[in-house]
């Protein structure tokens, strides 16, 4: 693969969810993400920003478009071959953190590893090298439980590197959490892109989106304006106009 | 696999026993049903071989009044006169009490019956000795005496070392022997047993026998069986009983059979209540995990690997009921047949089906509920719910 190829390319998507009348979440929608980014997605609620997010993940698939992953058109793939994507190359954290109750921060970390044939002794160093990268070396043997809602987030984002994926999708990773943790959570996702992690995230709290280096904004299931392109200039004078959600 | 199969059921732990239950009272109820029916044809088959299908028993029935009728001393002489008769035994009972020791009150004897035999009582009942020797023609007018299993348990003596003695009416008896236990004659077990000769000089008693056992060729059991009350009593035949101990034996062996299938029917029944519980549960847990079942689809989890997922969980919740309940109906057997006083016996094969069984029917529960988990769409599973 070429040093040029995009980590992701979105040409025309669309995204129709079948009903009466029907949804039309994505309409043409067209991005690139090269390497090492760090991303925001904003805009206001219904607009299509998770679906967005699924799709770039495999989650869902396109109506119509292409989606390129690395170079690879993932419309195409079987049901296996994605599932193979998302367990090397794509790593998610959740609103909700949807970690596993029942096992301990270190499993569950693990646990981003398990799809991948990797040996379980392997999967626990590497989980431990994730919770140590995100600082919570002292927290392995917790159940989520007993961790604050900061520290869950933290382990689900570990979860999400483990796999040293392609790229880290995060929908409204702050949305759960207090202002003071939120701020944390985002300058933890900050260092990993230092680091050179290729980072979406969803976010509502517009004056982090636009301490962000990019911000592709996003209505009726269109892009409004992405900060990269020349063109649009103004992104966060519209950004003023979004905040519909409590 | 079977670690992440396990995680759904350690994290509802209450739950997961609840429901194994269901399928371990049907496991448990089939093992206990096949492990009680073979520990008892076990313990008659035991009891057949034991006693040999070719033993004879005839007592003294009733006269036509209804009351208790006796054998003519020469019953067991003419007994024996009979060609296909191997041998032939008699014992006679005493009313005399058997004590440790004369200062034991009379009123406390154990119940130990006390019999005049002839020394060819232990060959003819096929018995053997747990200590000592038996009686034979050189000791029978000697005050010596052979315990049963049981009387001598009674007695406190375990073996004849050490010259032990016993109080027999109102005199000392050496103890020579004791014998093992006698799978059908129990009233042997319980009895002390004294030569006829000693009994009839120290005891002053009749010689009409109370029993007399025989064993016939077996191929001519029946007609030896037929001419044997008038042989015993040829003045008056309907007085005298005959019977076969092995009979009544292969009788009940019969009867077992229809019992058992009904109940293993019922178990069968309690089985397939319990594998729908398991779906129901199950078909539960998936809509619960939806959550789970999204971040594992976003991990990299093919459909397969969910599905396999549920399904190993739902095996596993089962085989957890099979060995509950396999346990539960051996515990159960044991119980029982200890109880009864038999060997006892649990097919391996009821175990090792019992635990199959529960597994295939775990497995078999688990698909719809699985198929419904590998179908959820990732990304309807992953968004947060309302
Ligand atoms: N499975 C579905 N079936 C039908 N319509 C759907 C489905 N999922 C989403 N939608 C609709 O698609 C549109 C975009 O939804 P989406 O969840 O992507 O919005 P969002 O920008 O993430 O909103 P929020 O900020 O509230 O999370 C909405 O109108 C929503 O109701
Ligand atoms: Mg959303």
């Amino acid at each position: 693969m070429s040093e040029a190829t995009p980590v992701l390319q979105l040409d025309q998507v669309t995204k129709t969810y079948p009903g009466s009348p029907p949804v039309e979440a994505l309409r043409d929608v067209t991005l690139e993400i090269a390497a090492g980014e760090l991303v925001t997605i904003v805009g206001p609620s219904g607009s299509g920003k998770s679906t967005l997010l699924n799709i770039i993940g495999t989650l869902d698939r396109v109506t119509s478009g292409t989606i390129a992953i690395e170079g690879h058109d993932v419309a195409r793939f079987s049901d296996r071959a994605l599932a193979g994507m998302r367990s090397a190359r794509i790593g998610f954290v959740f609103q909700q953190f949807h970690l596993l109750e029942g096992m301990s921060a270190m499993d569950n970390v693990a646990t981003g590893l398990l799809y991948q044939g990797i040996s379980r002794s392997q999967r626990r160093s590497a989980s431990i090298a994730a919770l140590e990268r995100v600082g919570l070396g002292h927290r392995m043997q917790h159940r989520p439980g007993k961790l604050s809602g900061g520290e869950r987030q933290r382990v689900a984002i570990a979860r999400a590197l483990v796999g040293d994926p392609a790229i880290v999708l995060a929908d409204e990773p702050t949305g759960n959490l207090d202002t003071r943790t939120s701020r944390e959570i985002l300058a933890l996702l900050e260092e990993l892109n230092r680091d050179g992690s290729t980072i979406i995230v969803i976010t509502h709290d517009l004056e982090i989106a636009a301490q962000l280096p990019r911000q592709i904004g996003i209505r009726d299931g269109m892009v409004e304006f992405d900060s990269s392109d020349a063109v649009t200039v103004a992104p966060l004078a519209s950004l003023g106009t979004i905040g519909g959600r409590a | 696999m079977v670690g992440t199969g396990t995680l759904g059921l350690r994290s509802r732990w209450g739950r997961t026993v609840l429901t194994a239950l269901g399928i371990a009272i049907g496991i448990a109820s089939m093992v206990a049903v096949v492990g009680i029916s073979a520990s008892s044809k076990a313990d008659l088959i035991a009891q057949i071989d034991q006693l040999g299908t070719n033993l004879l028993v005839v007592q003294p029935g009733n006269n036509v009044l209804g009351e208790g009728a006796t054998l003519p001393p020469e019953a067991p002489a003419m007994i024996r006169r009979i060609g296909p008769v191997e041998s032939a035994t008699s014992i006679v009972k005493l009313a005399a009490t058997t004590r440790q020791s004369p200062y034991v009150p009379k009123e406390d004897a154990n119940g130990i019956d006390l019999y005049a035999i002839e020394s060819n009582l232990l060959a003819t009942l096929e018995g053997s000795m747990a200590s000592g020797r038996f009686l034979d023609q050189g000791t029978d007018d000697l005050p010596v005496v052979v315990l049963g299993a049981v009387a001598a348990e009674r007695l406190g003596i375990r073996s004849v070392d050490g010259g032990r003695r016993v109080y027999i009416a109102d005199r000392w008896f050496n103890v020579v022997g004791i014998l093992d236990s006698l799978a059908l004659n129990a009233d042997i077990d319980r009895a002390a047993l004294i030569g006829l000769d000693a009994a009839v000089t120290m005891f002053d008693v009749k010689r009409n026998a109370s029993s007399i056992y025989l064993r016939a060729q077996p191929e001519q059991i029946e007609s030896v069986r037929r001419v044997l009350a008038a042989t015993a009593n040829p003045h008056a035949p309907n007085e005298v009983s005959v019977s076969r101990p092995s009979d009544a034996l292969e009788a009940r062996a019969q009867v077992d059979q229809n019992l058992q299938n009904l109940l293993l029917g019922l178990g069968g029944v309690a089985l397939l209540v319990g594998g729908i519980g398991i779906a129901n549960v199950m078909v539960i847990s998936v809509l619960e995990r939806r959550g789970e079942i999204g971040v594992r689809r976003a991990l990299g989890a093919t459909r397969h690997h969910i599905r396999a997922q549920f399904i190993v969980e739902s095996s596993l919740l089962a085989l957890l009921g099979g060995i509950l309940g396999v346990t539960l109906g051996a515990a159960v057997t044991f119980a029982y047949a200890d109880r009864q006083g038999w060997l006892v016996e649990i097919p391996t094969i009821g175990l090792a089906g019992g635990v199959g069984a529960a597994l295939v029917l775990g497995a078999v529960a688990g698909l719809y509920p699985a198929a419904r988990a590998a179908r959820l769409d990732p990304a309807e599973a992953v968004r947060p719910t309302n």
